[in-house]
């Protein structure tokens, strides 16, 4: 892996309400697996989902090994009116031909999660969440997955599971 | 490609903590801070310039409750939040559990709680 572009969402973000610490933490992870990447981290982007889809896209261009989305994975505004808006899954559901996908669901019903991995050309691109312990964990099971050649569905499963770990426990089921 | 579901059986209530000044917030320290304090997982859900919300799983609502002023002393040292007196905390009754078998597939929506409130 030789070139990583980490495009961090979230309107708290780009205002500096809230801190990135998520950026940070996966480009340590990525220099510490791959020393000789070059790993850019973009300007955070607003919640807004043809920003994102346009910013991916433009990216993309650029012919990156990797292209990382954090924040906005789950259902959001979708569930509460005090909740940010997330749009990450739904451009990169817009943006990626194929990939596979794993939703993480309460047993409210409420979306918690949707972690995507997908491949374009010879890009991969994955989105994690924003709370910090879930992005460490999801992008550390990515690392793994991708290092050992794994499928996008590998990878999306590891990655889920890998996030659900951060839940208490509980039996997971599937729908 | 796989496109599957998984489900959290995990008690939660929603923590809000209002009447804050918000800047540069430290969201892992606070979680840390919160979840040495209530013995359990805390998760910054939303955040803007006054308030804060977070899930807060496995606890009595009303054991948060009880401890407001306990809980604001705590966060004082979080980077990134003020204090105001205007600060107060509330916590939401635990989420309630859907009949999953009960949600309608359409429309198609990102969020299962959606269809299920907009069934018939």
């Amino acid at each position: 892996m030789k070139s990583v572009y980490i495009l961090p969402t979230g309107d708290e973000i780009k205002s500096g309400i809230v801190l990135d610490l998520d950026a940070p933490e996966i480009i340590g992870q990525t220099v510490r697996a791959y020393p000789e990447a070059e790993v850019t981290r973009l300007c955070p982007l607003l919640d807004i989902e043809d920003t994102i889809l346009n910013k991916i896209t433009e990216v993309f261009e650029k012919n990156p090994d990797l292209i990382v989305l954090i924040g906005g994975s789950g259902g959001g505004h979708r569930f509460s009116k005090t909740l940010g808006k997330d749009f990450t899954h739904s451009a990169l559901e817009r943006f990626l031909d194929e990939y596979s996908s794993h939703e993480i669901y309460g047993k409210n019903g409420h979306m918690w999660s949707k972690l995507i991995c997908g491949r374009k050309g010879t890009t991969t691109v994955i989105n994690v969440p924003g709370p910090f312990v879930e992005a460490k964990a999801a992008f550390e099971a990515f690392l793994k997955a991708y290092a050992n050649e794994k499928s996008v569905d590998d990878i999306s499963l590891a990655m889920a599971e890998a996030v659900f770990a951060q839940y208490p426990a509980g039996a997971a089921q599937p729908l | 490609m796989e496109h599957e579901y998984i489900i959290a059986h995990a008690d939660k209530s929603v923590l809000k903590i209002s009447g804050l000044e918000v800047k540069g917030l430290n969201t892992k320290q606070l979680e840390e801070i919160l979840a040495e304090k209530l013995h359990t997982f805390v998760r910054v859900i939303g955040v803007t310039g006054d308030n804060i919300e977070m899930d807060v799983y496995d606890i009595e609502p009303e054991q948060v409750r009880k401890n407001e002023k306990g809980l604001i002393e705590s966060i004082v040292l979080t980077e990134g939040i003020t204090v105001t007196e205007l600060t107060k905390l509330s916590c939401s009754e635990k989420i309630v559990q859907v009949d999953y078998d009960s949600i309608p597939a359409e429309p198609i929506s990102a969020c299962a709680m959606e269809r299920w409130m907009k069934r018939k």
